[in-house]
C-alpha cells in the first residue's frame, strides 16, 4: 500500500555511539585512516598514504568529482544526465582551443560555455521535448565525441604543435602552496611511523601544489549545497526533481528550473573537461575524458545525491586511481584494504542478522586475503582496472541505503495539456 | 481581501454560466456556484459529473470557455494557481500534491518561501515560526521539521491545508478531502473546517459522501451531468433526496439477500506469517472462507491487506504458516499454479496490477489465464478463441466499449472494472479475491460490479473483499473481520455493526461491537 501510517513510522537505527551524523562521518574517517596505516605497516607499501599519491588523488579526484556535481545538480531537478561524459569532452576541447591561444583562465570559461550548449541541447531534448532522458543523454555522447573530433580537424589541426587529436599546449594555472608546510612535514612523514607518518603525508599532499582550480572546484561543491539547500530557489529546484506536479500547483515554473538545472549540469561537466585539459595535463587529447563522466555518476550516486557524500565518493575514485597509476605494489597492499573492509562489512551483517550477506561479505574477504597472501604483485591490466572495479564494488555494496530524486528520469507534462 | 466585503454580504466566490468543453466532451455546462464568506459550501455529485472540472477552473488551472468568476464582489480572470493563489483562493487536491523526500516546512514554503541574506537565502526559522502560529490559531499542529513520507493520512492533509492558509488563502476548495480518512479523521477534519469558518473563511467542500455533507455543510450546490441542477439545505434536506438529484434516479445500495453461506472451507490460512527486515508485515493471520461467503476485510490503508493478498496470490512468500485451497496446501505454489487451481483475483490498483493499458482488450483477456482454454492452443494464443471469449465477457457483464480491439486505457474506470471481474471469473474460480473493486467507478458501475459480486456469492463462490467504503464492506459482506498492524484484531458481525463502530475498530481506538 502506499500510505505510510502514524501507527508505524519509519524505524530509525539507532545512531552509532549517540554521535551526530558529522562526528559519526569524522569518527569513520579516523578508523579508515588507521586501518589503512596499519596495512601500510604491515605491507611496507609506504606509497599508500604518501604525499604523492595523495597530491595525485585530488588531482584524478577533481574532474570526477565536477562531472558528479553537475549530475547532481541535474538529477535534483528530476533530469537524469548520462550525457556528462559527453559534456566533458566539449568541455575539455573547448579548454584546449582556446587554452592555448587565449591563456588558461580564458581556456577554463570556454570549457564552461562549451559544457552549458552540451546541457543545453540536452535540456530541449528532455524538457521542452519529452525525449527519453538516457536515450539523449547517449545522444549528447556521441555527439560530443564526433563534434570534438570535427572540430579538432577544422580548428586544431594546423596549429603549432597540435594535430587533428591534440590541441597545442597551453600555459597551465598557478599551483601555490601553504608555505613552509612541505619542509615541516616531510621529516616526520619520511619515518614511516604508525598513524603519524600517515597523517603528515596526507596533510603535505593536499596542501601543497594545489591548483587554483582545484580550490574552485571544493568552493563549487560548498556553493552547491548553500543554493540547493539554503535557498528558495534550491528548494524550488529540489521540488521540481521530487514531485513536479505539486511544485506546478504552487507556482513553480517547472521547466524553467529544469532548464537553469541541466544547464549548469553541463557547465560543470565542461569545468571537469577544462581541468583535464589545463590543470591534469596542458593540452588536448582526443578521448581524454576515458569515461570520467560516468564515474562522476556513479561517484553521485555513492554520495546520496548530496554534495558531502559526492565528495567522498569522487575521493574514493581518485585515490584508487592514483594507486593503480603510481605503484602496483600498493594496488596490491589495497587487497589487504578490501580484506580489511569486506571483515568490517560482515561483522555489520552479522550483527543486522543477514545471513546472506555475511556469508557472500566473508567469502570474498577471505578470497582477498588468500589472493594477497599468494601473490607479490597483481597482474597489470587488473591494476589498471582498479577504480572501475571499485566503481562497480561500491555501487552495489552501497546502492541498498540510497535514494534518489523521486521524480528523477520521469518526463515532465505540465497538468491537462 | 476586504473585511468589510465579508459583513456586506457580497458573496466570497460568485460563478455565473460557467462552460468548459474538452475535445469531444463538455465537462461543464452554464454552472452557477455562489459561496458566502464563513460558510462552509458543499458541491456534491457523481463521479465524473464535473466537479472536479469546475475546481480547477476556479483554481486558475484552466480557463473556461464562457461564464464568469467573482470574487468578493470583483470580477476575474485566472490565468494560472499563482493567480488564484494571490486571490486568495487555495485548493487541497484529492490527490496530496506533497513531494515525501522534503520536509513539512519545506513542502508548505515551497513557492512563498521566507527570505534572508537580502533575498537570497531561506529563511527556515521564519517558515517555523509563522507554520507554529497557524497551527495555535486554526488547531492545525504538525511539526514541520518531520519528511512527508514519515506522516499518516490524516497529518499529510493537515500540511495540505497549511499550505494553503499560509497562503493567506480565504476560500479553500477541499476536493473529496474525507475519501481517504478513516471516521476519526473525518471527524477531526470537521472540527479544523469549524475552525476555519468562525473565522470567517470559506470552504467549498467537494464529496458524493452526503451524510458527511449534510453534517458539516451549510449549502449545498448538486452537479449532475456537467451541470448545477439544484441547491439544498442541509437542514431539511435527505440523504436519499440529496441522492436522487445526484444521480438523477434511485440509488443502488449494496445490501446483500439472504445467506448463502455453506460449510465447506475454500481458503483456509493458519498462522501466517510474513515478516520484513525484522518487522511483521503479517503476524499470526488465520482465517477460514466458506464457499457462498463474503469475508470482509476492513483496515486503515497499510495496515497488511495488500500483503495478505499477495500471499494468497502467490506473489510473496510467507514466513510461516499454511495456506489451504479447497483442501490443498498451496503455501508453496507459484501464482501461475494458485491462479490455475482457482483463484480470481481483483487487483486493489487496476492500472498497475490488472490491466495493460496499452493493449487491446482481447490481450488484456489473456492475462493471467495465458495457459488455458480458450485463450491457448497448445503452446501458441489461440487469437479466435480469445477474441470469441472477450466478446463473451463484453455482452455478459457489460462492459461498453466500441470494440475488443481498442487499448485499455481508452475504457472508463468502471468499464475496466467491469472487464477483469469478467476475465476473473472465468475458467470456474473457487475463490475471488476483490480488491477495492469499486474504487474510483460511478455510481452506475459501482451498482453493476456489486451485482456482479453478489452474483459469484450465489455461484459457491467463496469470496474476500477488501474496501475503504465501509458501507459496502458491511452491507456485501456475510462475515467481518478487522486488520490492524499486520494482525487480524477483531470479528463484527455486519448486520449489527455501524461505520462508526468499524471505523475505530480500525484504528484501534476501541473495542468493536
Amino acid at each position: 500500500m502506499s500510505t505510510t501510517l502514524e501507527e508505524t513510522p519509519l524505524e530509525k537505527k539507532a545512531p552509532l555511539l549517540g554521535l551526530s551524523k558529522p562526528w559519526r562521518m569524522a569518527l569513520y574517517a579516523f578508523a579508515g585512516l588507521v586501518v589503512l596505516s596499519l596495512i601500510r605497516v604491515i605491507t611496507g607499501a609506504n606509497d599508500l598514504t604518501s604525499a604523492g599519491t595523495v597530491n595525485a588523488a585530488v588531482m584524478l579526484a577533481v574532474p570526477i568529482g565536477l562531472a558528479g556535481l553537475g549530475g547532481l545538480w541535474s538529477e535534483r531537478a528530476g533530469v537524469v544526465n548520462i550525457g556528462l561524459e559527453g559534456m566533458m569532452i566539449l568541455g575539455s576541447f573547448g579548454a584546449g582551443w582556446i587554452g592555448w591561444q587565449h591563456g588558461a583562465w580564458a581556456g577554463v570559461l570556454m570549457a564552461i560555455a562549451f559544457g552549458v550548449i552540451g546541457g543545453l541541447v540536452h535540456a530541449v531534448a528532455t524538457v521542452t521535448f519529452g525525449v527519453d532522458h538516457v536515450v539523449s543523454g547517449v545522444a549528447i555522447n556521441i555527439l560530443g565525441l564526433g563534434a570534438t573530433q570535427y572540430l579538432a580537424g577544422e580548428l586544431l589541426a594546423d596549429s603549432p604543435g597540435g594535430g587533428e587529436t591534440q590541441s597545442p599546449p597551453n600555459s597551465g594555472l598557478p599551483k601555490p602552496s601553504i608555505p613552509g608546510l612541505s619542509g615541516l612535514l616531510e621529516p616526520l612523514e619520511s619515518k614511516h611511523w604508525f598513524l603519524l607518518s600517515d597523517i603528515a603525508g596526507i596533510l603535505r599532499g593536499l596542501f601543497t601544489n594545489v591548483s587554483l582550480l582545484t580550490i574552485v572546484a571544493i568552493l563549487l561543491v560548498v556553493l552547491t549545497y548553500v543554493l540547493l539547500w539554503q535557498t528558495p530557489f534550491g528548494l524550488r529546484l529540489r521540488s521540481v526533481g521530487e514531485d513536479p506536479h505539486a511544485a506546478e500547483s504552487l507556482g513553480v515554473k517547472v521547466r524553467l528550473y529544469k532548464y537553469y538545472a541541466v544547464a549548469v549540469s553541463g557547465g560543470l561537466a565542461g569545468l571537469a573537461g577544462g581541468f583535464l585539459a589545463i590543470v591534469a595535463s596542458n593540452l588536448y587529447r582526443e578521448g581524454q575524458t576515458g569515461g570520467r563522466g560516468y564515474i562522476g555518476l556513479a561517484a553521485m550516486i555513492f554520495g546520496n545525491w548530496r554534495p558531502g557524500g559526492l565528495m567522498m565518493g569522487a575521493g574514493l575514485f581518485g585515490y584508487t586511481d592514483a594507486m593503480q597509476l603510481r605503484n602496483a605494489v600498493a594496488v596490491h597492499a589495497l587487497l589487504l584494504v578490501v580484506f580489511a573492509l569486506l571483515l568490517g562489512l560482515t561483522v555489520l551483517n552479522l550483527y543486522r542478522r543477514r545471513w546472506i550477506s555475511a556469508g557472500v561479505g566473508l567469502v570474498f574477504a577471505v578470497l582477498s586475503l588468500i589472493w594477497y597472501l599468494n601473490t607479490d604483485e597483481l597482474p597489470g591490466p587488473i591494476t589498471t582496472m582498479t577504480p572501475y572495479v571499485t566503481t562497480l564494488l561500491v555501487l552495489s555494496l552501497a546502492a541498498q541505503s540510497l535514494r534518489m530524486p523521486k521524480a528523477s528520469g520521469q518526463v515532465y507534462r505540465p497538468e491537462g495539456k | 481581501m476586504k473585511p468589510e466585503s465579508e459583513s456586506a454580504g457580497v458573496p466570497a466566490v460568485e460563478l455565473k454560466g460557467i462552460t468548459k468543453r474538452f475535445p469531444g466532451v463538455v465537462a461543464n455546462r452554464d454552472v452557477n456556484l455562489r459561496v458566502m464568506p464563513g460558510t462552509v459550501h458543499a458541491v456534491v455529485g457523481e463521479n465524473g459529473a464535473g466537479k472536479s472540472t469546475l475546481m480547477k477552473t476556479l483554481y486558475g488551472m484552466h480557463k473556461p470557455d464562457e461564464g464568469t468568476i467573482t470574487l468578493n464582489g470583483e470580477q476575474v480572470v485566472l490565468h494560472n494557481p499563482s493567480d488564484a493563489i494571490a486571490r486568495g483562493v487555495g485548493m487541497v487536491h484529492q490527490h496530496f500534491m506533497l513531494a515525501d523526500n522534503l520536509t513539512v516546512l519545506e513542502n508548505i514554503v515551497l513557492g512563498a518561501e521566507p527570505k534572508r541574506w537580502g533575498g537570497f537565502g531561506l529563511n527556515r526559522a521564519a517558515a517555523r515560526t509563522r507554520i507554529r502560529e497557524i497551527g495555535k490559531q486554526y488547531g492545525l499542529e504538525v511539526d514541520p521539521d518531520v519528511l512527508v513520507e514519515n506522516l499518516g493520512v490524516g497529518d499529510r492533509q493537515r500540511v495540505e491545508i497549511i499550505k494553503v492558509l499560509y497562503r493567506g488563502a480565504r476560500v479553500l476548495v477541499l476536493d473529496e478531502p474525507t475519501a481517504v480518512l478513516v471516521p476519526q479523521e473525518v471527524d477531526a477534519l470537521f472540527e479544523a473546517l469549524q475552525v476555519l469558518k468562525a473565522q470567517g473563511l470559506s470552504i467549498i467542500f467537494i464529496s458524493h459522501k452526503l451524510d458527511e455533507v449534510r453534517s458539516v455543510a451549510d449549502d449545498i450546490t448538486v452537479i449532475r451531468r456537467g451541470t448545477t441542477v439544484a441547491t439544498a439545505d442541509p437542514k431539511t434536506v435527505s440523504s436519499r433526496q440529496l441522492a436522487e438529484l445526484m444521480v438523477g434516479s434511485e440509488l443502488p445500495s449494496p445490501q446483500t439477500s439472504e445467506s448463502t453461506v455453506t460449510d465447506r472451507p475454500v481458503l483456509e490460512m493458519k498462522h501466517v506469517e510474513l515478516v520484513k527486515d525484522g518487522r511483521h508485515l503479517l503476524r499470526d493471520v488465520t482465517l477460514t472462507i466458506h464457499a457462498g461467503e463474503v469475508l470482509g476485510l476492513a483496515g486503515v490503508e497499510g495496515n497488511g491487506q495488500a500483503e495478505l493478498v499477495e500471499s494468497i496470490m502467490g506473489m510473496r512468500t510467507v514466513d510461516g504458516g499454511t495456506i489451504t485451497l479447497a483442501a490443498e496446501n498451496i503455501t508453496t505454489w507459484t501464482t501461475r499454479r494458485r491462479r490455475e487451481a482457482g483463484i480470481g483475483y481483483i487487483p486493489e490498483d487496476r492500472h498497475r496490477h490488472g490491466l495493460i493499458l496499452d493493449a487491446p482488450l482481447w490481450e488484456n483477456r489473456v492475462l493471467g489465464h495465458q495457459t488455458r482454454h480458450p485463450n491457448t492452443s497448445g503452446p501458441l494464443v489461440n487469437r479466435a478463441g480469445a477474441r470469441a471469449d472477450t466478446e463473451r465477457i463484453v455482452g455478459e457483464y457489460d462492459v461498453r466499449t466500441p470494440s475488443i480491439d481498442v487499448l485499455a486505457s481508452s475504457l472508463s474506470g468502471g468499464n475496466q472494472q467491469k472487464l477483469i471481474v469478467g476475465r476473473e471469473m472465468s475458467g470456474n474460480p473457487k475463490l475471488l479475491i476483490a480488491a477495492h473493486p469499486t474504487r474510483g467507478v460511478d455510481v452506475g458501475a459501482q451498482a453493476a460490479i456489486w451485482d456482479l459480486l453478489r452474483n459469484a456469492r450465489a455461484e459457491g463462490l467463496a469470496v474476500l473483499l477488501i474496501s475503504a467504503d465501509l458501507d459496502e464492506l458491511i452491507g456485501l459482506s456475510d462475515s467481518l473481520t478487522v486488520i490492524l498492524r499486520g494482525e487480524l484484531v477483531a470479528q463484527v458481525d455486519p448486520s449489527t455493526v455501524t461505520p462508526e463502530q468499524l471505523g475505530s475498530a480500525m484504528t484501534g481506538a476501541g473495542e468493536a461491537a
